[in-house]
């Protein structure tokens, strides 16, 4: 938003008087369309955020008043808890692995699947189908999966050969698993979103470059990428915040299991604030969460506007 | 015409409360369709007795039911009556003041029915009554007579603790697992570390323990017991994947005959069945009950227990005929039908006489002699240290923690909740 306002305030000076006569008219419109969404968000997100950040100050079972003021005790818990090093880094493999694996994945099939086609529009359904599913269905389908007394994978290993670990039980390969849902679980959300924006590269720029003898790969690395910069813009955005949110997924796969390796952020939070009731632990966390969140929100504008201004 | 009009008003009138029903929302955790089907058969019988009174049956799932209880508690959607497992949790929900005191209301005779045991269970550190004890329950070592058999064990030789890692050792190089765990959802675990608790420090080493005397639960006997389950783990005596394992999983597992032996509840008995492939789960003459070693200098009573006492709260809201309706279901005559069943042993007087189930029987019998019938230790505890009770008992069965740390980390939580 900071960035979008000093956009404006850069704007050329023979405006006002259009802007100010704008202004008046779009008073009525804000007074019609602003509340709804004003109330909303101030009912389910920032009252909710103040109260988080209230408890997180404070000792508090979720029974009765909250008066036992603990000052930043909760946060020094947190800081100091034996899993929440996992869980940081977890969610940080998260966010490393939505970068480096899942955004490129669905921008190779993006380019692969942007051309308008039956055929092709079944792949692309089929490749869409996960993100629609449920995410407490994707896991529980996911731990038949990988369950090594009756899932799919040990048959697998059998056909083949191999002994297959239990996975879910590894501390090892309990996160390759995990990011192997995640991948397939999100891709096709990031998918979606380049072949839109590859939709609307006009037709006439492609065709123009293969005339003059342009590669296929080159029209991909020069044209398309280039052209549809806001749409990656918008997927690592989610991505990013995404990862650092991960929670359904987890719960019904492993629970945070096996010794607390596969937690989460939000995970960890949730079992360490939430089922153990202490909620003024659970808020340290979230503000912890929300703080870094909203740090990689401004510092991502901050860059993106450096780069738009280059 | 007026006339008519205001007759018709005052027939209305007449008629309309006759209709206004209170409804009385009972959360359960049942997740057995049989004994779902007997406790929609007592609200069937009870409405008809009392027009006045409708009784609803919300279900939540056991974990998720003690996730969300706290809010709900809290919230206009309250149940009026609701399951509890009596401990910790229910003193913080008595203190919070989100229960409902019912001394009054019970009827003497309900009291009579549950006895001491029942009424205490449930009064809350404040001295008032705020529920009603439903049923008693013992974790037992369940084991597979077959499996035994085919492995040579001699089931007697199990009795100390020495014996039963022997035992478990010969069952391991039979090529049969020896125990199903449920590691995954913790709580299975933590009744290893319960039982060698019991064992080793009985009832004075853990209460004192509890109110954080002298090295709390860093203390020897602790130590020791965390110790203890080490040598099992290290046998890894687990079915493989036990890590990854659910409650449900172990205890089918178990059902299907692929372990030896399950430390578990004595509902797993219906459980068990309900989980296996072949939902038969292994016959009665199959299936025994072995009594937990003993151990050698240990300072629990031989005839210790480790168990439930469950039963029903009333919220703050409740009404009285909440009240009416838990005294007509947990009545000997109604809950009869599911001890017959075998669901679970009621405490009501009388209800569990008709029961013929060998091992409900032998369970009975063991929580009614016994010299101390120690609540699981995550409830007895509370959420918060019972969480981490149950965290490093899972720690141990993989082991992954030392005993000395994993008692720290008990005597730790109960310093920070105090």
């Amino acid at each position: 938003m900071a960035s979008v306002a000093a956009g404006t305030e850069a704007a050329p000076s023979v405006v006002p008087r259009k802007r100010r006569f704008m202004e008046r008219r779009s008073w009525i419109a804000l007074l019609i369309f602003l509340p709804p969404s004003l109330i909303l968000f101030t009912v389910f997100v920032v009252l909710p955020m103040i109260d988080a950040a209230t408890f997180s100050f404070f000792n508090w079972n979720g029974y009765g008043p909250i008066t036992d003021f603990v000052g930043f005790k909760n946060y020094d818990d947190v800081l100091t808890h034996r899993n929440f090093g996992t869980a940081v880094r977890n969610s940080l493999i998260v966010v490393a692995v939505s970068l480096l694996i899942q955004l490129p994945l669905a921008m190779w099939c993006a380019i692969a699947l942007s051309e308008r086609s039956v055929n092709i529009n079944v792949l692309r359904t089929i490749f869409f189908l996960p993100f629609m599913l449920a995410e407490v269905a994707a896991g529980l389908i996911w731990k038949f999966v990988y369950d090594g007394n009756y899932g799919l994978l040990p048959i697998i290993g059998d056909t083949i050969g191999v002994e297959m670990p239990f996975v879910l039980a590894d501390k090892f390969w309990v996160i390759p698993a995990i990011m192997l849902v995640i991948t397939w679980k999100y891709f096709g959300f990031h998918m979606m979103i380049f072949i839109a924006g590859l939709q609307s590269i006009p037709s006439e720029v492609v065709e123009a470059a293969r005339l003059d003898g342009v590669k296929k790969w080159q029209i991909v690395r020069h044209i398309k990428i280039p052209m549809i910069r806001s749409a990656m813009v918008i997927s690592v955005f989610f991505a990013i915040t995404g990862a650092l949110q991960l929670f359904d997924i987890i719960i019904p796969l492993t629970n945070g299991g096996p010794s607390h390796t596969s937690h989460t952020i939000v995970t960890f939070l949730y079992q360490f604030g939430i089922l153990r009731m202490k909620l003024g632990f659970g808020g340290a966390v979230s503000v912890l969460l929300f703080i870094a969140c909203v740090v990689v929100a401004l510092a991502y504008r901050r860059v993106l506007f450096r780069v738009e201004q280059t | 015409m007026k006339r008519i009009a205001l007759a018709a008003m005052l027939g209305l009138a007449a008629i309309l409360p006759a209709h206004a029903q209170t409804v009385v929302k009972h959360l359960h955790i049942t997740s057995i369709p049989a004994e779902l089907e007997l406790m929609n058969q007592a609200v069937a019988e009870f409405e008809a007795a009392n027009p006045d009174i409708k009784v609803e049956l919300p279900f939540l799932e056991n974990e998720a039911f003690k996730a969300k209880l706290t809010t709900l508690l809290q919230s206009a959607d309250a149940p009026d009556v609701f399951h509890s497992w009596g401990g910790g949790v229910f003193y913080e929900q008595a203190e919070a003041g989100v229960l409902r005191p019912v001394e009054d209301i019970v009827t003497a005779e309900a009291k009579d029915a549950i006895g001491t045991a029942g009424v205490s269970a449930f009064t809350g550190p404040d001295g008032h009554l705020y529920g009603l004890a439903r049923d008693v329950g013992e974790v037992v070592l369940w084991y597979n007579k077959a499996l035994f058999e085919q492995a040579g064990v001699d089931p007697a030789s199990m009795n100390t603790w020495d014996g039963f890692l022997a035992g478990v050792q010969t069952i391991k190089d039979a090529g049969i697992t020896p125990l199903a765990i449920g590691a995954k959802d913790k709580w299975p675990a933590h009744f290893w570390w319960s039982k060698l608790v019991v064992r080793l420090a009985g009832q004075e080493g853990f209460e004192a323990a509890a109110r954080g005397e002298g090295d709390g639960f860093a203390g020897e006997d602790f130590v020791k017991a965390g110790d203890y389950f080490l040598q099992l783990a290290a046998l890894e005596p687990w079915q493989p994947g036990f890590a990854a394992a659910a409650y449900g999983d172990a205890s089918g597992y178990f059902g299907d005959g692929k372990a030896a032996m399950h430390l578990m509840g004595d509902w797993d008995y219906g459980v068990m069945k309900d989980n296996s492939a072949s939902k038969q789960g292994i016959p009665d003459d199959q299936l025994g009950i072995l009594p937990f070693p003993t151990i050698e200098g240990g300072k629990g009573d031989p005839t210790d227990t480790l168990g439930g006492l469950s039963g029903y709260l009333f919220s703050r809201n409740a009404s009285d005929a909440a009240v009416k309706w838990v005294e007509f279901f947990n009545s000997a005559e109604v809950q009869a039908r599911f001890a017959n069943a075998n669901f679970y042993i009621p405490i009501a007087k009388g209800a569990a006489d008709g029961m013929v189930n060998p091992f409900k029987v032998q369970v009975a019998q063991n929580i009614g002699n016994a010299h101390w019938h120690a609540l699981f230790f995550d409830q007895a505890l509370g959420p918060n240290v019972g969480g981490v009770v149950n965290d490093i008992s899972a720690e141990l069965a993989s082991n992954a923690m030392s005993a000395q740390e994993a008692a720290e980390l008990i005597k730790e939580a109960l310093d920070d909740s105090n």
